[in-house]
């Protein structure tokens, strides 16, 4: 091996090139280096570098004692004491590093030019190894990077710098300490402490508390030396003695993935956990906090929501406290989906232990169920996923009762148009396991209904109509409980007829309070054969009264024709 | 020059003010300021019938931008990016662009949120889901081309669709997930597209020892119980009749048998009908998705799509062609469809007047006063394009010994209002779409391409 080039150069001629005494590797222990002196690039006065990146543009010169003249002057511009030193210096350099790639470009020297070579070396002082300077790669002041502000770290003063290496052996002092706590914990989980003199011995040691609180607040100064040296941002769980153990796998997506999202860091942590914990299928109270972040973050990511539940069940927590929770969860995402299937799921878990108990404890859990519904839909009384749930927990709980029907006719005193609630009765009314007939599709005859119910839910809906002619809603119901009688619409010619008034009398006469009445008298008319008055029902609709559905009526006026 | 349909309030109202009234009017005179180009959007151009231009460009522009990458806000779509993939593609497909040069980026984005146990998750490493699954096969199928079918692990999505089939004859959306009507329209999508096999693995929950059920087994009963009394389709079994889940009933059925026998035979044609056609309100023009909500420019496609399917399964069999079939005979009972069973004039208003974005973000949205997005984007425009155009069903309805189902031959033609001398159209020849197949909602040949490529795969044998 050469010498390595630890002596200054000395280089021959006006050079603007001083003697140095540092080598090139600069960069390893930057607190220990001693700024040097310099001249400026083109005087010899010398001047003390005020930025860490002067001191390495100096240090790269230091490095190549011929390279500034030359690049400044041509190789022939340099005098021949100055060229050969300057090849030298090349030859020097290649063949001390000269591997691979390189040695297949640099024909190797015979054994007499290299003792020539080296002689040369050593009498002129050059050093030997170089500062790279590719022109792909940053200039030496630019190898520095930039700091969290995305300041230049090559600007700062050497002041500056130094205060920040202190923090990092300030930073590199924590780390070693908290190596130390997860080493201990390490073994303490496999029954190990350590003696004194450096032996392993199966003493369980408890790590107390205050070791746990110690670790969390030097995690915390850690990760705000990281995040000040180099912008790094430790999430919570780095942070947290309660996640070591547990190896993120953070989310890689290819290089042409469309539809990326810049996560926010947070949720981009936890996510990376969570998938660590589903791979490793670990249920646990640390999962189910995990998920409690996450669903708070993002309540629309049905994975985790399908996790926590495994959770809960795993780990057999009670139900009616996970419900109680969710009951947050809901009323801070009101449109969210996840929330009414996980609440699903909670009761069909919890259905036995509620039907094997006293009667009173499933009505308690119906009453405060119901309860919550109300309050929900109070904000939101169409609320779609609201409605879907509370159709299967009168399905599961058996709760066609008098009380649902109170409910739905609550919300429907308070907006008659509220057609959720209307459907939501209908459901209940004819759903009922005890007065119903099992398969019958909705749009049927069922014989098995009352003839006392169709009557009491056909006043009601007229009741209702009165209220508001136009409001379908009503309409549909009424239409609806006459089909499920297996009554024809004609039963209710004299209440549709109030609302049409002087039909095909002229533009004078003509009064329609309500299309949909309009569109009942066409059937009834129809039903009794009175084709003509039926056709002139939807022709009317169709010119005047609901002119937007045209289409509709003039296929309607169809069917009047093929017997349907 | 605006019909006075589109610029006054229906001739029949109530006196009676609640919630769901005061919404509606304010809806209506949003709506109607819009219409007839005084709201303060200045920056349309009408034409001579009070129709503005499609606003191509700058809905291009926020389509390829709604591909990413997407800032932080959109953290809440973390679970649902295959669906950005699906609307943004499909609605630049529908605009006429050329999406080819997303077919790498589609393939990679979905080779990373494939699971080896079959399907896509949201993301990376979530659980498969049939909407995202369903999201992502259809994006695979607009950019085409077998390197992007190849992405599919078949007989992995075979057996996870298996697992997913339910004793009712439905699908939950995931393991463990919820069951609905959506899964029952994107297990069919599914499994027609990339000819998966019908037979179910022992582990499936629907299995029977003695092979009788298939993934289709008790599908179109699921489809029947929800059809509610008012004559739409609910989500689930016995929950209020919404327009997104109409579409899903009808477009599950289509798939499973040809249109004009089964949906007469599983759904109560002439309550349908008349819900549907409820759900267009004047002087706005567009669809609502419930009774007595308000319009929303989505539900151009999820009701409007519904109009060609029914439209097709009321259209006259020719009698020397339909093979003398029961069924047919069942569905010619309705009469035919006149030229439209809505008002293609009254959406077509709404949605070139009320849901396109002017500002410069471009896009389209549910209503004047909301944002523009993706999704609306996608539906809005598919809504606009089965208004221009007529789809009619080939009279064969023979079983194809490929498939052993009925596959009919959809045939489209644009909608051209020359009935008579009132019907002119009223937008601008250069604003007329690409049409979308009915069912799949994606062009017709990207439909034919991905069928096609696994056809030749013949069932189980070389899955
Ligand atoms: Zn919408």
């Amino acid at each position: 091996m050469p010498p390595k080039g630890k002596a200054a150069p000395k280089p021959k001629g006006t050079e603007n090139i001083k003697p140095s005494t540092s080598s090139s590797n600069s960069t390893s222990s930057p607190a220990a280096q001693q700024p040097t002196t310099s001249t400026s690039p083109s005087g010899n006065t010398p001047t003390a570098p005020s930025t860490i990146g002067e001191r390495s543009q100096q240090r790269f010169h230091e490095s190549r004692p011929f390279d500034a003249a030359r690049q400044k002057l041509g190789l022939s511009g340099l005098s021949q004491a100055e060229q050969t030193g300057w090849v030298s210096s090349q030859l020097a350099a290649r063949s001390s590093t000269s591997t691979g790639s390189s040695r297949r470009t640099t024909p190797r020297l015979g054994p007499k030019a290299q003792r020539e070579l080296w002689r040369h070396v050593n009498d002129a002082s050059l050093p030997i190894r170089t500062l790279k300077n590719k022109k792909s790669a940053p200039t030496p002041a630019d190898v520095w990077g930039t700091d969290r502000a995305g300041q230049k770290i090559a600007g700062y003063s050497i002041a500056r710098y130094e205060e920040r290496a202190a923090k990092r052996t300030a930073l590199t002092a924590l780390q070693v300490t908290s190596r130390a706590f997860r080493e201990a914990r390490e073994r303490a989980k496999r029954g190990l402490v350590v003696t004194r003199d450096h032996r392993e011995q199966p003493i369980v040691l408890v790590e107390s508390a205050k070791d746990v609180q110690e670790e969390k607040q030097r995690r915390r100064q850690m990760a705000a030396l990281r995040r000040e040296l180099y912008g790094e941002m430790t999430g919570e769980f780095r942070q947290d003695p309660e996640w070591d153990g547990v190896e993120p796998i953070p989310q890689v997506e290819p290089e042409a993935a469309l539809a990326t999202i810049s996560y926010p860091e947070e949720y981009a942590e936890a996510i990376s956990y969570l998938r660590a914990v589903m791979l490793q299928k670990e249920y646990s109270p640390r999962c189910l906090r995990l998920t409690d972040h996450i669903i708070s973050m993002n309540a629309a990511h049905y994975t985790v929501w399908l996790y926590r539940a495994a959770n809960v069940f795993a780990l057999q927590l009670p139900i009616p406290d996970e419900i109680d929770w969710l009951n947050g969860v809901a009323l801070a995402n009101l449109k969210n989906y996840q929330i009414w299937h996980h609440r699903h799921l909670l009761v069909d878990n919890y259905y036995p232990t509620l039907a094997s108990g006293p009667p009173s404890t499933l009505s308690r859990f119906a009453d405060s169920e119901r309860e919550f519904l109300s309050a929900i839909l109070a904000h939101d009384t169409k609320n779609y996923h609201v409605w879907s749930y509370r159709s299967y927990l009168v399905s599961k709980l058996g709760l066609f009762d008098a009380a649902e029907i109170a409910a739905m006719a609550a919300l429907i005193g308070d907006d008659v148009r509220n057609n959720s609630a209307w459907s939501h009765r209908f459901f209940v009314v004819f759903s009922d396991p005890r007065q119903s007939t099992p398969g019958t599709a909705a749009t049927d005859a069922d014989p098995a209904v009352p003839r006392e119910v169709v009557d009491r839910e056909a006043q009601y809906a007229m009741d209702k109509i009165y209220l508001a002619p136009q409001n379908q809603s009503a309409w549909n119901y009424l239409r609806g409980v006459l089909v499920k009688g297996g009554r024809g619409m004609r039963s209710v010619e004299g209440f549709v007829s109030e609302f049409v008034r002087g039909l095909g009398e002229g533009e004078e006469r003509e009064d329609v309070l309500s299309t949909h009445a309009l569109d009942l008298l066409a059937e009834i008319c129809k039903e009794k054969g009175e084709r003509e008055r039926a056709d002139l029902c939807l022709r009317r609709l169709g010119e005047k009264w609901d002119r937007i559905r045209v289409g509709y009526w003039e296929w309607r006026r169809r069917c009047l024709d093929d017997g349907q | 020059m605006i019909p006075d349909l589109f610029t006054e309030l229906p001739p029949v109202r109530d006196a009676l003010v609640t919630e769901t009234s005061k919404q509606q009017d304010k809806t209506a005179d949003l709506c109607l300021s819009y219409l007839a180009g005084d709201s303060g959007e200045q920056l349309l151009e009408y034409n001579e019938h009070g129709v503005p231009r499609l606003r191509r460009d700058s809905h291009v522009r926020f389509l390829h931008k709604s591909l990413g990458p997407l800032p932080a806000g959109f953290m809440a779509a973390d679970a649902s990016r295959p669906w950005f993939l699906y609307w943004a593609l499909s609605a630049l497909v529908i605009l006429g662009e050329d999406v080819s040069h997303y077919r790498e980026a589609v393939a990679e984005t979905a080779r990373a949120m494939q699971n080896d146990s079959g399907g896509f998750g949201g993301g990376g490493r979530q659980l498969s889901h049939l909407a995202t699954t369903y999201a992502i096969v259809l994006s695979i199928a607009l950019v085409g081309d077998e390197d992007a079918y190849e992405v599919i692990d078949r007989k992995a999505m075979w057996r996870w669709l298996c697992s997913l089939k339910q004793t009712d004859g439905g699908f939950q959306l995931g393991l463990g997930g919820e069951e609905d009507i959506r899964g029952a329209y994107c297990a069919a999508v599914i499994i027609t597209l990339l000819n998966i096999p019908l037979e179910l693995t022992p582990e499936s929950p629907a299995w029977k020892e003695d092979g009788s059920a298939t993934l289709f087994t008790g599908l179109a009963g699921y489809v029947r119980r929800c059809q509610t009394f008012e004559g739409g389709i609910s989500g689930q079994p016995d929950v209020e009749a919404h327009g997104a889940y109409a579409f899903c009933a009808l477009g599950c059925l289509a798939l499973l048998d040809h249109p004009r026998r089964i949906i007469p035979r599983y759904l109560n044609v002439p309550r349908l009908v008349s819900w549907m056609s409820s759900r267009q309100y004047a002087p706005e023009g567009g669809f609502s998705g419930r009774t007595n909500k308000l319009v929303d420019g989505c539900y151009s496609h999820w009701v409007g799509g519904c109009f060609p399917l029914i439209e097709a399964c009321l259209s006259p069999v020719d009698e020397d062609k339909k093979g003398g079939t029961a069924a047919a005979a069942a569905a010619s009972k309705l009469p035919p469809a006149p030229e439209s069973l809505f008002s293609r004039e009254g959406l077509i208003r709404y949605i070139l007047c009320c849901c396109q974005d002017t500002s410069k973000r471009g896009g389209l949205r549910d209503k004047p006063g909301k944002l523009s997005d993706a999704y609306h984007s996608c539906y809005v425009l598919s809504g606009l394009s089965s208004a221009q155009h007529q789809w009619e069903l080939a009279p064969s309805e023979e079983t194809s010994p490929a498939t052993g189902r009925a596959d009919p031959v959809w045939r489209v033609m644009p909608y051209l209002e020359d009935n008579d001398e009132n019907d002119v159209q009223i937008f601008d020849q250069k604003d007329r779409l690409r049409p979308i197949h009915p069912v799949y909602a994606i062009p017709i040949q990207s439909q034919e391409a991905i069928r096609d490529y696994f056809l030749v795969v013949d069932g189980l044998k070389k899955l």
